[in-house]
Formats: C-alpha cells, structure tokens, sequence
C-alpha cells in the first residue's frame, strides 16, 4: 500500500471538492432535506461512481460521454429542485 | 418526477415537508442522479486521472478520492444541517433555492466554457 500515493490523491480531491458544485449541492440539500442521510449516500454513491469511471475510463471519459449535455441536464435538474422549493415557498404564504 | 397528489388533508407546512421529501429513496436518487450528472467530467475527475496516469496505481488512487469525496460530502451535510438550526425555514429554503441555482448558473458556465 502506497501511502504517499493515498495520502496525495486525498488531499488533491479534498482541496478539489471543497466548494466544488457538488459540495455546494451537499449543503443546499442536506440543509433543507428531513432525509440527510439519503443526501449524504446521495452524494458519496454519485461521487464514488464519477470517480470509480474516471479511473475506468482513464482520458476516455470526455470522449466516451457526452459530459457537456450531462451537465446541462444536470443544469436543469438543480434548478427544477430549486424551483419546486420556491413554488412550495408561495404556496405557503397565502 | 411526478407529482402525487395527496389524499389526506395536512396543514401547510407539512405538506410543503413532505412534498419536497417524498420518502428517503426519492431523496437519495435525486441527489444521486443531480450529481452525478454534474460531477461527470468534473475536474475533480481530471484531478485523479493525472494521478493515476502518473501512479499507475488506480485501486489506490480510486481509495484516496473516496475517502476525499466522502469526508466533503459529510462536512457538506453537516453545515446544511448546521445552517438549517440556526435558519428560520422560509430564509433557509431560500437560500437553499438560491444555492441551487448558483449551481445551476455554474454548471451551465461549464457547458458553455466545454470543460
């Protein structure tokens, strides 16, 4: 077991994550979730699956899938959460 | 995501909770799959590749990043949960919403840059 090497990948990804899109998304769900558990495996399984294929897949990953349309759905996807949020906000007040 | 309606009548504040929360596993595939989608060709990914490409070690590399992804996801959840307490819950959903849509804008920022 390489240490150094595990000890170097951690910190890279940290730093890289830390105040990356998907920590971001990790606090706005899990703030307003009564399932911060679900969040949380939410997380880590999207997480750890990106990564085990960008392991995979090696450079391949941008040429085997279209990652600019995934990050538009993904894109569409937050502000539909985020929307649905403010609707139920309205709906709320009156 | 089809919106069920509900039969029994709950006051409003509870049927907003339970709308946005439809269940655990409602929650855990749409935090799964939002994501997942974004973090795909992410640079975290071109953090670890070059690693890899460079270590040639990829079971370690792969174990390095999860317990990386892992620990921000908690700290992630956590200050979401930390900020819930301390927020009445009409400013916290919208600065969650708020949140969420910076996200949106930044990902879009990315399909327009082609990261």
């Amino acid at each position: 077991m390489d240490w150094q090497l595990l000890g170097l990948t951690f910190i890279t990804v940290f730093v890289a994550e830390i105040g990356d899109k998907s920590q971001l998304a990790a606090i706005a769900l899990g703030g307003n979730s009564k399932f911060p558990t679900a969040v949380f495996l939410g997380c880590i399984a999207a997480l750890l699956t990106a990564s085990f294929l960008g392991v995979l897949l090696g450079g391949g990953v941008a040429q085997i899938l279209p990652t600019r349309l995934l990050k538009a759905i993904a894109a569409i996807g937050f502000t539909f959460l985020a929307l649905k949020l403010l609707m139920l906000e309205e709906a709320e007040e009156d | 995501m089809i919106k069920q309606r509900d039969q029994v009548s709950t006051p409003p504040s509870a049927t907003n909770a339970r709308l946005f929360q439809r269940g655990f596993s409602a929650v855990f595939v749409s935090t799964f799959v939002t994501i997942f989608l974004a973090e795909i060709g992410d640079k975290t990914q071109l953090a670890t590749l070059l690693i890899t490409a460079e270590s040639r070690s990829p079971i370690v590399v792969f174990l390095g990043a999860a317990l990386a992804l892992v620990a921000t996801s908690l700290i992630g959840v956590l200050l979401g949960q930390w900020l819930a307490k301390r927020l009445s819950p009409q400013r916290l959903e919208v600065i969650v919403a708020g949140l969420l849509i910076i996200i949106a804008v930044l990902l879009l920022g990315d399909v327009v840059e082609g990261s």
